[in-house]
């Protein structure tokens, strides 16, 4: 992989798309002949692999927005990056479609006759019920997709000819992507994740869900720009100053997700009603006490201690490793969410749960490298670029 | 930038801010026009607007005495409203507190330049209104001869608070936040202390501020040192702005009364917090700007930027209210579910629809660049949030405890004069500090206004 000095773009990068097709491919076609096995943990183990890419093309989108929306000048060398990122949402929609096949062995709520024993599923089922799940998804997806495209459209026009109404266009439709963003990753949450367990509720479940794509975005971001750094991509583009800003938000999100975390476990802890309590339950039986502690530890005590440190966030060896950390924290996040939903009496870890996070991993690194390589990979109108690229933390 | 920096100069064009503080000021004029506002006489204006402040500081201290003496059952408390106004004020007040470190600490790390002109009267505000609000419980617990019994003090009768009461975490919280915030806003003064020091007349005026300036030379030493410490101090007060609302939440949402017991709380009363608290910077700069004339310090933008965080922290209020609501339905839970019907249609539905006008729908007028630049506008509007925010507080106290799980107590709490009059009062002491404030301490950070001056820049005036 190279970069063209004169247009900005990569090129060269038939070899590490083919690469991750081939990954992908075997992949997701070892995870589908898990079907046939054994179709209750293929479901599941796709359900968390998806969420684990999904948040992160989730977090693509929200960065971009933000982006606009508080006219930083220091992110401007990753805006390319970040919109290559939100753009692999329309694609990773057609990857939902097996989730939705799924909803039978995923959802509770999707079986009818269960329902008209349960009183208070009924009362649920004019919002929990197939028809109206798959609409709302679709929903979801839609606006995701035009926000997405709509806000990359207008970027690219700046690399033609750069105009000042460009950039109050991207702000003004970052300012209402924002609600249309926050309601539809909140209810996408309670969704795909809060009604695993029907009967559960939380209030801040769409927040803790949101969290976790910043955390999963961020660290997503590190990677990439450490992996073109290797390559001499944006080498002198991306500098120290501009990763120890990624640390330093890989840092708070961090502790933004463990502030939503403990919020959701301290108060059900504390009020101790039955209803609430059992999701807790579920994960504190037998085996899945160690995840719980591996992600009390993992996904907050470590990265806390390691991340204040301003030498972390400065050394892209070490913020390299974090990155990985916590993308793998996230993931057991997200494990943590789902599984318990098919056997909460003990961990039982499948090679399937690995096939599919490298099945769509694939898939979603593909769509990202050929979205990333469209365009000039920094926007190169963009009047705050130069003060970005010098930008230096004080 | 190293081999290609050639290169990448020619492609971007350089950006152009608009200044941050307008009318050509210099660091001499600067000086001048906010040392000014304290060293000239006193304007009549000013004893005014004590003389009434100051009434009202006294008519809440001599309700409170009246308090102490009757007991609280003067108030429109009773079983099961056992939370009236004393915890709704106090929250209120709490929230309102939250500006000024948010401002100082967060938007300090944000690298958010023009909080320098607002950020000295936020704090000063901040601990004005922790003040009244720490009064608030203080006054409710009825025996407040021995309020320190909520502080651990080791005692030969073994007796101690007990820990796990969100109560008692709030006297933990909320000094803590008191206590940093003090300091906070102390260390941002000794600069500007020592200028005032410099430019004193009086001998006693020379010796006190030599006092309080703590041998402050602004030497690059001492700069230096200082920049650092006020790094520090803005990372530790960080987690404060949120935690002390948080823990001020679990009061509520830790008990199992439906309507306060859910899990957004802590994120939803901090939203609130910076709502309320912005409101409040923003009510009190637009008149502190009027009177002493500091357009070009206090400008439109630091307006437009202010309504901007407001119509953010307000929509994620709105978004709380939503997800609560929806929440109450999707249990599938009757109690929650009524709780949240009682409160949108029952007997308090006056006081609901009053919240959600004034937090919901009033800061919508930020999305218009000729409303958000009005000075009218945003003075209602400021004005029209904090009524909603205290309304928000009464509505999930009394809504919830009015209508608990045994219908043979159910009632409809009124306050008594005490309740109105203690409230009202409190704003006495707040202004009265307030205006202490403006008349002795510099209202605006004179030596971090420098900061952001083009002069500042060490580039200044050099071609490139």
């Amino acid at each position: 992989m190279k970069i063209d000095t004169a247009s900005y773009k990569l090129k060269e990068t038939k070899q590490i798309e083919k690469a991750a097709l081939f990954v992908g491919a075997v992949g997701l076609a070892l995870i589908f002949l898990g079907y046939y096995s054994n179709p209750n943990q293929f479901f599941y183990s796709y359900l968390t692999a998806y969420t684990f890419w999904i948040t992160i093309g989730l977090g693509g989108l929200f960065l971009t927005m933000l982006h606009h929306l508080s006219g930083a000048v220091w992110s401007v060398v990753l805006r390319r990056i970040i919109e290559a990122i939100m753009k692999t949402l329309p694609i990773m929609a057609i990857l939902f479609i097996p989730v939705g096949f799924g909803i039978h062995s995923l959802y509770h709520w999707s079986h009818t006759d269960l329902v008209a024993n349960d009183a208070v599923l009924q009362k649920k089922s004019l919002y929990l019920n197939q028809g109206f799940f798959l609409a709302r998804t679709l929903f979801y997806f839609l606006i995701w997709f035009l926000l997405s495209r709509t806000l990359h459209k207008v970027s690219i026009e700046q690399d033609e000819a750069f105009d000042a109404s460009q950039i109050r266009k991207m702000r003004k439709v970052s300012a209402y992507g924002m609600i249309l963003f926050g309601l539809t990753v909140t209810f996408a949450g309670f969704d795909w994740l809060m009604s695993l367990d029907a009967h559960w509720y939380s209030t801040i479940f769409g927040v803790y869900f949101f969290a976790g794509s910043l955390v999963a975005i961020i660290s997503f971001l590190i990677l990439v720009s450490l992996f073109l750094g290797s390559k001499a991509i944006l080498s002198d583009i991306i500098t120290v100053e501009h990763y120890h800003d990624l640390g330093k938000l890989l840092f708070a999100f961090t502790v933004f997700w463990a502030y939503m975390a403990f919020s959701q476990y301290f108060l059900i802890w504390y009020a101790n009603i039955p209803e609430e309590t059992i999701w807790f339950m579920h994960r504190w039986e037998g085996s899945w006490k160690i995840v719980t502690m591996i992600l009390v530890l993992g996904h907050f005590v470590v990265p806390f201690f390691a991340l204040i440190i301003r030498g972390t966030k400065r050394n892209l060896r070490i913020l390299g490793i974090m990155a990985v950390w916590m993308l793998v924290m996230h993931w057991v996040d997200l494990y943590w969410i789902v599984l318990p939903s098919l056997d909460h009496h003990g961990v039982h870890l499948s090679w399937m749960d690995a096939a599919g996070v490298i099945g769509i991993g694939g898939v979603f690194v593909r769509i990202f490298i050929r979205r990333l390589k469209a365009d000039p990979i920094i926007p190169i109108n963009d009047p705050s670029l130069q003060n970005s690229i010098n930008f230096i933390n004080s | 930038m190293r081999s290609e920096s050639g290169t990448y100069n020619q492609i971007g064009l350089h950006s152009q801010e608009t200044p941050l503080i307008t009318g050509n000021q210099t660091f001499a004029s600067v000086t001048d026009a906010i040392s000014e506002i304290i060293e000239r006489k006193t304007p009549r204006l000013w004893y005014l607007a004590i003389a009434f402040s100051s009434s009202l500081m006294i008519m809440f201290f001599v309700l409170i005495g009246y308090l102490i003496w009757e007991g609280i059952g003067i108030w429109g408390i009773n079983v099961p409203v056992g939370w009236g106004w004393a915890i709704v004020n106090f929250v209120f007040w709490v929230g309102i507190g939250h500006a000024g470190t948010l401002i100082s600490a967060i938007l300090f790390l944000l690298r958010q330049r023009w909080r320098t002109s607002i950020n000295r009267f936020a704090e000063a505000m901040t601990l004005f209104a922790v003040i009244c609000a720490m009064i608030f419980p203080a006054i409710h617990v009825g025996r407040i001869w021995v309020a320190y019994w909520m502080f651990p003090l080791p005692n030969q009768m073994d007796m101690w608070p007990n820990f796990r009461s969100p109560l008692i975490w709030d006297v933990f919280a909320v000094s803590t936040y008191f206590t940093v915030s003090l300091l906070f806003w102390y260390v941002g003064l000794i600069p500007d202390l020592a200028t005032l020091r410099d430019r004193a007349k009086s001998r006693l005026r020379k010796i006190l501020l030599g006092i309080f300036s703590l041998g402050w030379r602004g030497g690059n030493r001492q700069w230096k040192h200082y920049e650092l410490a006020y790094l520090l101090l803005a990372g530790l007060s960080t987690p404060l702005v949120l935690s002390v609302h948080s823990v001020v939440s679990t009061d509520f949402a830790t008990s199992v009364l439906p309507g306060w017991h859910t899990t957004i709380f802590p994120p939803y009363f901090v939203a609130g917090a910076i709502f309320s608290g912005f409101a409040m910077v923003m009510t009190l700069s637009i008149i502190a700007r009027k009177v002493f004339k500091l357009e070009d310090f206090i400008t439109i933008g630091h307006f437009e930027k202010m309504s901007k965080i407001m119509l953010l922290t307000g929509m994620m209020v709105g978004y709380a209210y939503s997800i609560e609501f929806f929440m109450a339905w999707y249990s599938g839970n009757d109690y929650e579910a009524f709780a949240f019907l009682n409160r949108a249609f029952g007997p308090y539905a006056w006081a609901y629809w009053i919240m959600i006008t004034c937090n919901v729908v009033v800061p919508q007028v930020f999305w218009f660049r000729k409303l958000r630049t009005s000075i009218p506008v945003l003075f209602v509007s400021s004005i029209l949030i904090n009524v909603g925010m205290w309304f928000e507080r009464f509505v999930i106290v009394v809504s919830s405890l009015s209508r608990d799980f045994l219908p043979s107590s159910w009632g409809y709490y009124t306050p008594t004069i005490y309740d109105v009059g203690i409230f009202v009062g409190s704003f006495g002491l707040f202004l009265t500090l307030f205006l202490l404030f403006v008349r002795f301490l510099p209202i605006i950070a004179v030596s971090e206004i420098k900061g952001v001056l083009p002069q500042a820049d060490p580039h200044y005036g050099k071609e490139h």
